[in-house]
């Protein structure tokens, strides 16, 4: 109880309870990076002896190779389109006086409004019709319109933030608009693009359910085969493959904490 | 000069010729921006809208798919019917589905919730720095782990000799998969949610002035009072929130039930995509992503109604 105290301040039983809710939360992803380093050929606790042979094995296992490159090319352009679309977007909404701002506001919600499934759906008929299925663009410009709504309001957070006398500031002293534009207005919204970015990539490096209706073998991603792989059989080997993303995840963070900050990420 | 300063001094000259070029061609390009400001405003919302667009036209798109007729060899043919919302209400399978989508989104959601509210209290208010990074980064490796790969560590902890059944006969009580029932879709969906939950949580909870727990607790209140009538009302649009977000995400997911649920508990996100890949049904998958739509915003429109929009942006009604 001391040490409970002493570790919890002035909350010492709401402390101890969101500690069981942290194990909670981590358990899964955890529980991946251990069994991906046992040596069996099939998921045991606990695990009998430590190996990186399932790492090993990955690297002449073309089933992985070819998802994995999609899934980061595909997140890759997500990020690229996103961010100016995220900038001009949350520069327009609050910079000019727009008609009907507060419908076009509920408007672009609309990738949070319709279910995944149902987004899938439809782009499965558009693109269908389109003859777009089976480009690798195609799968990214879909994940881009579904997660689109984070890119705006990061941006949009830091647009509120930013004084625009600074700008006045700037052109009185003799800079040019677009000098402004790149010296003044942008390195100002840079945490909301940076947190837009990373929030952006990480989401269609993971992004599942839409992936899975309109991918076809070849433009095939990473969780989508992963997905294949844990239907067919729980190897250790799966989770060797899914324990990079538990890394990856850790990298993010630690890169978001010291790029932005991960206060930022609560307040958007 | 150094390399490194040769160097930088060129990537400094081709930037201002870069930008010298764009000035140069803005001024030559016969327009006024002081007078189009204004419009210049609506261009710039232009791809975004554009983007979105897809979704709007698509919602559109199954409109009128549910209208049209299925054959199982032509898969659609275009003439229209009403057969398909017909056999949305015939089908018993529609509202056992529904029904049991409905019913754990709700509990999950309340559980999910309840849960959150202790985490985005403690990651604001805490004073610790290392505790505040152990509560901030349970919250974002799941959030930044996808759906997939935490079913997955679900499928390891409570499947066939897993982390749980381990447990168990360590314990010497009987061990069990609980892959398959209601208890392992429960448990994926809450910690699969409650990350969002929490994050819709914490601003709102930011938000509230310390001094009045202060206050109130120098007026004789318990921690749990000051909590109760304090803290909760003045969190509300946060909870708003976070149980729009919770249950709407949670209505729509397809990979926990499928995964854990062991294809004994589906949601509408299965029965729609066994529609269209299963028998090509797309008429019938477009009634039924309808009526999931349907049944997703009115649920929302009732808790604007009743508790406003929260911490949710846009102002919908006088609020």
């Amino acid at each position: 109880m001391s040490l409970l105290r002493r570790f919890g301040g002035d909350h010492p039983y709401l402390t101890a309870f969101t500690l069981v809710e942290l194990v909670f939360l981590i358990l899964p992803s955890i529980i991946i990076l251990v069994v991906s380093l046992g040596s069996g050929e099939i998921i045991s606790f606990p695990p009998t002896e430590l190996s990186l042979k399932w790492y090993a094995s990955l690297l002449d296992q073309s089933e992985y190779v070819s998802p994995f490159i999609n899934s980061v090319v595909v997140a890759t352009f997500c990020t690229a389109i996103s961010i100016p679309i995220g900038i001009v977007t949350a520069l327009g909404l609050n910079r000019y006086d727009i008609r009907f701002e507060d419908g076009i506001q509920i408007y672009l919600l609309l990738p949070f409004t319709v279910p995944l499934v149902v987004s899938g759906f439809i782009f499965l008929i558009i693109f269908g019709r389109l003859g777009w299925i089976g480009q690798l663009w195609a799968v990214g410009l879909g994940l881009t319109i579904i997660n689109i709504p984070f890119m705006i309001w990061s941006v949009a957070s830091s647009v509120n933030a930013f004084d625009p006398t600074l700008e006045d500031a700037a052109r009185s002293l003799g800079a040019e608009e677009i000098q402004t534009f790149f010296k003044v207005t942008l390195p100002s919204l840079m945490p909301g693009v940076i947190s837009g970015a990373l929030l952006m990539f990480m989401l269609a490096l993971n992004e599942f359910i839409v992936s899975l209706i309109i991918t076809v073998t070849s433009t095939e991603t990473l969780p989508v085969a992963i997905y294949g792989a844990i239907r067919g059989n729980i190897s250790p080997q799966v989770a060797a493959v899914s324990s990079i993303y538990v890394v990856v995840a850790i990298v993010a963070i630690i890169v978001a904490d010291r790029l932005v900050g991960l206060e930022r990420f609560l307040h958007t | 000069m150094s390399i490194r300063e040769g160097l930088r001094y060129g990537s400094l000259r081709a930037k201002w010729r870069v930008v010298d070029a764009l000035i140069a061609a803005k001024e030559r390009v016969p327009v006024h921006f002081e007078d189009i400001s204004d419009r210049f405003g609506y261009a710039l919302i232009i791809p975004g809208i554009l983007l979105v667009s897809f979704l709007a036209v698509g919602m559109v798109l199954l409109a009128w798919y549910s209208v049209l007729t299925y054959d199982t060899v032509e898969i659609i043919i275009y003439e229209y019917t009403l057969g398909n919302w017909e056999e949305l209400v015939d089908t018993g399978a529609f509202y056992t589905v529904f029904f049991r989508t409905i019913l754990y989104s709700a509990v999950v959601t309340v559980g999910c919730v309840a849960l959150a509210i202790p985490y985005a209290y403690l990651v604001v208010r805490t004073d610790r720095t290392l505790f505040r990074y152990l509560l901030l980064f349970g919250l974002f490796v799941p959030f930044f782990t996808g759906v997939i790969i935490r079913a997955y560590g679900w499928l390891i902890i409570l499947g066939k000799n897993g982390l749980l059944s381990w447990v168990l006969s360590a314990l010497s009580l009987p061990s069990m998969s609980f892959i398959g029932t209601p208890v392992a879709v429960f448990v994926g969906l809450l910690q699969y949610l409650l990350p969002f939950a929490v994050l819709m949580l914490t601003p709102a909870i930011a938000s509230i002035d310390p001094d009045l727990e202060r206050a109130a607790r120098n007026c004789g209140a318990s921690q749990w009072q000051t909590f109760r009538h304090v803290v909760l009302p003045l969190a509300r649009p946060g909870i708003t929130a976070a149980t729009i977000v919770a249950f709407t995400i949670c209505m729509a997911n397809y990979s926990i039930p499928d995964l854990l649920g062991g294809g004994t508990i589906s949601f509408v996100a299965n029965f729609i995509y066994n529609q269209v890949f299963g028998t090509l049904n797309y008429p019938f998958a477009a009634v039924l992503s309808l009526a999931l739509v349907a049944v997703a915003s009115s649920f929302v429109l009732i808790v604007f109604k009743i508790y406003g929009t929260g911490t949710l942006g846009v102002e919908v009604d006088e609020a």
